[in-house]
């Protein structure tokens, strides 16, 4: 017999003061998307102000072939033009317009950006559950290999992974090309250990509290206790990591492109717009170095506020954590 | 403590073990990878053959390992794929100098300043300084290092026709002098991102001492406020901070890659970046091992002053 059947029997006359008596003690409705968005802007005005900032440059570089822009690879005989009306942010030692050039650099780098993250956080994630649920020997086994993973520079795994899987990177065709897809993936290993240890503290603190002891004792399987139970209670920690690497991975794409072992070099990028030839031409055409720095600063800048204010807005307890 | 530390070191070689397999498994577990990495240099097959022979791809990839790792530990890596085929451990004793001693010196200037800064900014919270310095940091933690390096280069070469980039370089047995003259800035450069965020642990840790009732004690039995910054909260925080430095040591290193590149050393990380580039295999699984160990003997090191700065750890 249900719960509601035995109320309805044993107490229908009381029916109508238990609810009163009840109503006081109800909680509050969760607020909705609305009244959480509008607090968030009045605790964390520079987070909302970053959250702008980012949405306009999502815009500006998906809208990029309507916003005034040629060619990117375009040549033409405006050779190392400043800034002007015609050409806002000057042109190249190759007459390349450098305001198309970051448009669609932007482009690449939040590409890279966000496909790094999610590689990184999914496998971390499956990894993290696996250990904290696992325990035991699978806990011990991948906890090692984080620790050798750690033990390198992240730069220094990335140009090791680059350099072992190029030619093996299949091409995904307009989502992704294969040399884009090579730096993710390189990008995105060195990214695992680290998120797979925090999230694995937080799986193993689930897995020992009483829900997920009830959700096992009345049958929920392995999979269903991991997916359906722990994951959405560790959601904030994943919007939270995801927000936070998000900075670091768009540096670090960047980062590899100035190198020369980042994008594929027909494939304006922020990082590779200030290395390589141009670099020689820096100083009687210093535009050229300041305005991909500058759009490459400003989203980085703004992902790392926005993320610092998820994590305050989200789950206070991570700071100085992440 | 010893206990602990005698632990800690004995574990060091079977991390190496595990990182010197992976990278291994990682770059040389490739058929016909002889011939991709000498593109260019060696077109006969008969030579290709011989060069194969001579690395061994022919025999399974565990007895490489194993013969690999036999040689690694007398300190030979083989030679390098590229043209002289110099052996790979003569580069690298040129260069590791450069890359240690630019690493010492981001540590140690990141520190001062992270510190300071912090410090400064936790006293003066909430005041246009705090403000201003946190502003600072935040820029340090999101301006890429290559960028500042490429402005500091750039700008004041149009301003005042001066510029960082050194026409020669010396090292250190050379020259102390010149040396850091063309040292320092790579060093200001690396220091600059890894200081912003350590100055922002410290502010962070410092005022979350500065609540706590053994402060409250020290200045109610009268101590002046700088006494009680210095004697106790700073050392306090002292323990976050070295976890901090412990986790931008793998920044700092990798960051020596880029500013390596852009000043001109010769060290290991424009060493590694060349190799993979030309996807010379045996100076990359060299040079990457380099890193590893200069990695973790940093975080030995820290984990040691660990104990030195907080007497209460005791493992």
């Amino acid at each position: 017999m249900s719960d509601d059947q035995q109320s309805s029997n044993d107490q229908s006359s009381n029916d109508e003061t238990l609810e009163s008596v009840l109503s006081d003690f109800a909680i509050p409705a969760a607020p909705n998307l609305g009244q959480r968005i509008l607090r968030f802007i009045r605790r964390e005005p520079l987070g909302f102000v970053s959250g702008l900032i980012i949405a306009g440059l999502i815009f500006m570089s998906a809208a990029a072939p309507i916003l005034n822009t040629t060619d990117p690879s375009a040549f033409s005989t405006d050779v190392l033009k400043g800034p002007s009306s015609e050409h806002y942010f000057g042109t190249n030692r190759q007459g390349r317009d450098l305001w198309s050039r970051v448009l669609y650099g932007g482009r690449v780098s939040l590409k890279v950006g966000v496909a790094t993250v999610i590689i990184s956080i999914i496998a971390a994630t499956i990894l993290a559950l696996l250990a904290g649920f696992f325990g035991g020997f699978v806990d011990f086994l991948l906890g090692r290999l984080a620790d050798v993973f750690i033990a390198f520079p992240a730069i220094i795994l990335a140009l090791t992974f680059r350099a072992s899987l190029k030619g093996t990177i299949p091409d995904l065709g307009v989502i992704m090309s294969s040399g884009e897809l090579l730096v993710t993936i390189a990008i995105a290993i060195p990214f695992i250990p680290g998120i797979f240890r925090i999230m694995r503290g937080a799986v193993l603190e689930q897995r020992s509290s009483v829900y997920v002891e009830a959700a096992e004792a009345s049958g929920a399987t392995s999979l269903r206790v991991m997916f359906r139970h722990i994951l959405p209670n560790i959601t904030a920690l994943v919007i939270v990591l995801t927000t936070t690497s998000l900075p670091a991975a768009i540096l670090a794409e960047s980062g590899l492109s100035f190198l020369g072992v980042g994008v594929p070099i027909e494939i304006p990028s922020w990082g590779a717009e200030l290395s390589g030839q141009s670099r020689a031409f820096f100083q009687k055409a210093p535009w050229l170095a300041i305005f991909p720095g500058i759009a490459l600063s400003l989203t980085v800048f703004a992902f790392n506020i926005l993320g610092d204010a998820l994590r305050d807005t989200l789950d206070p307890r991570l700071r100085g954590r992440i | 403590m010893w206990a602990y530390m005698i632990r800690r070191i004995l574990v060091i070689p079977f991390m190496l073990l595990g990182m010197s397999l992976l990278v291994f498994l990682l770059l040389f577990i490739k058929p016909g990878s002889a011939a991709f990495a000498t593109s260019g240099q060696i077109i006969n097959p008969d030579q290709i053959a011989a060069l194969e022979k001579e690395l061994g791809l022919d025999k399974p990839w565990y007895e490489q390992y194993v013969n690999w790792l036999g040689s690694a530990l007398t300190g030979d890596f083989g030679k390098s794929l590229r043209a002289p085929r110099p052996p790979v451990m003569n580069d690298i004793k040129e260069r590791i100098g450069n890359t240690v001693e630019l690493g010492i010196l981001t540590v140690l200037i990141s520190a001062v300043f992270g510190i300071t800064i912090g410090a400064l900014s936790a006293v003066r919270r909430n005041s246009w300084i705090d403000y201003l310095l946190r502003m600072v940091s935040i820029l340090g933690i999101s301006v890429p290092n290559f960028w500042t390096a490429t402005l500091l280069i750039v700008l004041p070469a149009m301003w005042w026709g001066w510029t960082p980039l050194a026409k020669e370089f010396y090292t250190f047995q050379d020259d102390p002098l010149k040396n850091l003259a063309i040292v320092i800035w790579p060093a200001a450069i690396l220091a600059y991102g890894s200081a912003a965020y350590t100055a922002r642990i410290v502010r962070s840790s410092m005022l979350e001492v500065f609540y706590s009732d053994y402060i409250r004690t020290a200045r109610a039995k009268g101590l002046m406020e700088r006494v009680v910054v210095l004697r106790h909260v700073l050392r306090n925080s002292l323990v976050t901070l070295l976890t901090i430095v412990g986790l931008q040591l793998g920044a700092v290193l990798g960051g020596s890659v880029i500013v390596e590149r852009i000043f001109a050393i010769p060290g290991l990380g424009v060493l590694t970046l060349e190799a993979v580039m030309g996807t010379d295999f045996p100076v990359v699984l060299a040079t990457v091992m380099m890193f590893a160990l200069m990695f973790v003997v940093m975080n030995l090191i820290v984990d040691f002053l660990y104990t030195v700065v907080d007497p209460r750890i005791r493992y």
